[in-house]
Parts: C-alpha cells; structure tokens; sequence
C-alpha cells in the first residue's frame, strides 16, 4: 500500500485532495458558518450593514414560538414525508410486482416509458403539472370537468387540495427511481417469490408480506433512506406549484425549505431565516446519524 | 396451469399498464398536443390529444421570437465548464481519499457525507452575501464557482465509492514500474472507471441544466439567463395566455435532457455508488 512513508505522501494526498477542498470549502463549508453567524444576529432588509448580535433570539423565536411558522411547517413536512414514503413504497412494489409478472412481453416498453418522469428535467414537469394540469383556466382537469358539465375549480387555492396535488405530483417524480430499485430488487430474487402474482391473487398477498417483502428489504434499504431525506428536503414542487415569488397560488403549506426560503428571500428576515436553516441541518444530521445507528444495530442483530 | 385464466389475467394486466402508462404521460403529452395545436387550448375549445389544426409557430416563436438560443448558449457553456471543472477537482480527490491512508482522512469522508446531506438552498442568502461583495452576482463566473462547489461532494462521493471497488493490485504493479500518481490514474483507473465518470459527468451536467432557483436569484440580468431562468419567465401565469408558448418551450428544454437520460441510462445503475438519486 502506499503508507509508510509517512509525510511525503500525507503532502501528496492533500495536495490532491486541495481543489476539490477549496471548492466545498468556499462553497459549503464557509457559507455555512456565516449562516450560522447570521443567525445569531439581527440582520434583516432594514439592518443590512447595521446588524449586531443578539444570541440565541432567533432560534427561541424559531423552535419554541408555535405561531412563528416553522414548527407548522415542521409538522406538514413530517406529515409529508411519512405520507409520500408509504405511497410511494406501496405503489412501488405492486408496479415492480406486477412488472415481473411472467410471459408479460411488453415489459420494457412499460419500463421505458415508466421511466419518463424521471428523465424530465424536474422543475419542467412540476410547471407542466401546474399550468397543464392545474390551471383554472385552461388546465387539462379543469378541461375535463367542464366537458363533463362540473364547475371548473382553483386547486391550488386551499390548503388541503394543494397538499394533495402537490403529493401527486411528488410521488409522480419519484415513483420511478424507486420502482427501478424495487423492480432490481425483485429479480434479485429467486423467481418463486414473486412470478406468480398474477394467478395467485390473495395468495400473492400474504407472500408478498411474509417472505418478499422482508426478503428485498436490506436490498432496497439504501435507496429508501435516500428518498426519505429527499422527500424531507422537497423544496421545488411546492414552490413552484403554490409558492412563486409573485405568483402565489393562495394555498399556504410550507415544508421547512420553503419556509425557510421564504423567511430569507420574501420577509427578508435574514437573522431568523438563518436560525431556521442552522436547526433544519442539525435535524438533518441528527437524523442520519440516528439511521446509521439503527442501521448498524440492525446489521449486527 | 389453467390456461384461458392466465390469458385473461395477461390481456387485464397488459390493459392496466396501457392505462398507467397513459396516466403517466398525460402531462408531457398535454404540453406536447398543444405546443403543436393551432387553436390554443382554452377551456371549452374542445381539446383533443390529436391537434385538428397542426401548426409549428409556436416552435418557430420559441427559436425566433425568445431568446431561446442565448439561453441555449449560457447553459452550455455553464454545463460544460461546471462538467470538466468538477471532474478535473474530483478525480485526485476522489483517489487520494481512496488510494491514500493519511491523518485527518476519515474526518474528511465523514464531514463529506454529512454536507452531502446539506440542502444547498440553505445557504443561499449566505453565498449571496459573501459573492456579491466580490462583483460575482450576475456573472458566470459566480454561478459557475457555486454550480462546482455544489456538485463537488456528489462527484468526490461517487467517485471514490467507484475507485474502492476497483482492486488496488493493478496499480501497484505499475507502481512498481516506476509510474507516479498521475500516470497511473491516467492510463489505469480512469478507463476502468468509466460508468463512474460517466455517471458523474452527466449529474453534474442535469443539475445545471435544471436548476433554477440560484439561477434566478443570482443571475438577474436577461443577457446571463440560462435556460432554466428562460423557462421560468416565459411561465404563464393564471390569466396570461402564452400557454402554447410555454408548453413549447419546455419541450424543448426537455429534449436534450431526456436523450441523455436515455443513452447513459445504462451506465446508471452500475456508475452511481453514492446517494444515487436525481437532484
């Protein structure tokens, strides 16, 4: 290997390793601590240059004030996500199920197209979805309840609708990459665990959760803990579906990005804002640091 | 086995997929229908997925009438900048923290796993404020510097996970040939690592080519937009009606993406070692 000889080689890897460094640290590294600096200030649009710490304000203000926004918007991420997941697992393994259905010929013409939505570059089809699908005027579902003789409605304009919708649209950008996983994951297997789901009907069913599932489960599992962090972090299809800076929808659901995007860029509230992004980061390491610990423990038993 | 059963099953399941692949597509099919469709797309007007009046002028409004190609150009010389400049920084990183057994080598892979769970949009207003001090709000150069900076975790991360598994005992026998470092990534590991550049390149390159928001943020004046910035403008809102407009332009915006997409697809699955999702 090529240790022992000690510091000509440490010289050697750090010299290879400076670019990349530089660049992540000027980037990330720098700019998240003079995040997390800001947030111990008051900075705001009206103290720009004349801003001076204040301590831990912003942080009581973000985390332990109800009506300040972000613990909401804590809530609807947490909902959020934990809903998007189970759709998104269930809906997966029953597509990649029946994918693997045998003598079903068509398969990878259903795969390809399968696959679309994630292709799309993803800010495209989330305003496709918005002025496509949803638009009141000339939006393909409006459309089709008008030709059906319904009233034409605003989606995006109440709370409850915009969550569903915007929960369609997630899960349709993302039901591809786990149903590849799950379909991978599947042939992966020995072929009786799952060809016969077509015949077997409520046999599939129990098999399904007796032996597939938690036969496939370490396989898929780096896959789902990646979506789950996804899907926490989702920031553009409710941005861009409800939330644009001059073209808001009426809808008012944040997740914690929009929230905090919003508090830097729209209520200019800088020292809070920044509050809010140094607790989102510490949730977020917390968070992995936890899952590799259970992951660890898991391995182990 | 039961025969007629079976068939049925097949044809009910073969209908199923038609219907969802239907389903799946509806909203790029929409935008396709009417980027084509003569008499725009209002409420009423009878839409058909089959155009009666086939037109191309809303393709030929997109080309000539918006500054699709100046936004064109933009994204790919950012595209293409951020592509080799990420890489060219990736690559030695990416084999010294393979390769190399050093002091301070394991902090450096546990604090890149952790910014790699940092959502960039985060520091936004950070960046802002330390970039715009130097002149690089509204510049190439900024974007470029924080489109690399961004992607640089990913392509260090993916990169190494790749080199780890490619065995040690192929350079160490150049090694022992008198080839240094360079030489040996050169001509050994970088042809044995091809899905990982491969794979690497083009996420490096679809996340410039969509993103949007330190786009639109930092890059103000109409001369810098990007494609992603373009597209975002020409948005029909609620009442204006340039939705055939708009749905032509994302067509095309898509295309180049969408067939890159599905010409590397194959590498995908064996070139992505670390967080291999799209974003």
């Amino acid at each position: 290997m090529h240790s022992g000889k000690g510091s000509k080689n440490a010289v050697k890897s750090w010299t290879a390793l400076f670019p990349a460094l530089l660049f992540i640290g000027l980037i990330i590294l720098f700019p998240i601590g003079y995040t997390a600096y800001i947030s111990l200030t008051n900075m705001n649009i009206f103290n720009w240059f004349d801003f001076r710490i204040i301590g831990f304000g912003n942080y009581r203000r973000a985390l332990f004030v109800f009506n300040s926004g972000f613990l909401r918007a804590l809530v609807v991420t947490v909902l959020w996500t934990a809903l998007n997941m189970v759709f998104q697992l269930a809906i997966a393994f029953v597509m990649a199920s029946l994918l693997n259905v045998r003598k079903l010929r068509l398969r990878r013409v259903y795969k390809t197209v399968l696959m679309f939505p994630w292709a799309m570059p993803g800010y495209v089809s989330i305003l496709l979805w918005r002025h496509g699908m949803f638009n009141a005027q000339f939006g393909l579902v409006n459309q089709w309840l008008y030709t059906l003789g319904m009233e034409p409605r605003r989606w995006l304009a109440d709370d409850f609708s915009a969550f569903v919708i915007c929960m369609v649209v997630n899960l349709w950008l993302a039901l591809p990459f786990m149903i590849m996983i799950m379909d991978g994951a599947l042939q992966s297997l020995d072929k009786s665990y799952y060809e016969s789901a077509l015949i077997d009907g409520a046999g599939w069913f129990t098999r399904s959760v007796r032996l597939t599932i938690p036969a496939i489960r370490p396989i898929i599992a780096p896959a789902v803990i990646i979506t789950l962090f996804t899907t926490f972090k989702q920031f553009d299809v409710i941005y861009l579906m409800t939330k644009q800076i001059g073209a808001r929808t009426g809808a008012n659901i944040h997740t914690v990005l929009t929230y905090a995007y919003e508090s830097a860029f729209v209520t200019r509230n800088y020292g809070y804002s920044s509050a809010v992004s140094i607790s989102i980061f510490v949730m977020l390491i917390g968070f992995s640091v936890l899952v590799a610990f259970l992951r660890r423990r898991g391995q182990k038993a | 086995m039961k025969r007629p059963v079976e068939k049925i099953g097949l044809l009910l399941l073969n209908i199923f997929f038609i219907a969802i692949c239907f389903v799946v597509l509806v909203p790029i099919l929409y935008a396709l229908s009417i980027s084509f469709n003569a008499q725009g797309g209002l409420l009423g007007s009878d839409f058909r997925f089959i155009p009666r009046d086939f037109t191309l002028a809303h393709y030929r409004a997109v080309l000539f009438d918006q500054p699709v190609l100046l936004w064109l150009g933009n994204t790919v010389v950012l595209a293409v900048s951020a592509v080799g400049i990420a890489l060219a920084v990736s690559v030695p990183g990416a084999y010294s923290l393979s390769r190399f057994r050093f002091a301070g080598r394991q902090r450096v892979f546990s604090g890149l796993l952790m910014l790699h769970a940092f959502p960039a949009i985060l520091s936004m207003f950070a960046i802002f404020r330390l970039l715009s001090p130097l002149g690089l709000i509204n510049t190439r150069t900024g974007i470029l510097i924080v489109y690399v900076g961004t992607m640089t975790v990913f392509g260090l991360l993916n990169l190494k996970g790749y080199f780890d598994s490619i065995p040690i005992e192929i350079e160490e026998s150049a090694a022992i040939d008198g080839a240094g470092m360079w030489h040996t990534i050169k001509s050994i590991l970088l042809p044995l690592a091809r899905p990982a550049l491969i794979v690497t390149g083009v996420m490096v390159m679809i996340f410039v080519w969509n993103e949007y928001i330190y786009a639109i943020t930092f890059m103000t004046g109409a001369s810098n937009y990007t494609l992603a910035v373009g597209l975002y403008t020409l948005q029909a809102t609620e009442m204006t009606g340039s939705w055939p407009i708009f749905a032509a332009a994302s067509i095309v915006v898509s295309l180049p993406i969408l067939i890159i997409f599905f010409a590397t697809q194959k590498y995908m699955t064996s070139g992505l070692t670390a967080g291999g999702v799209k974003g």
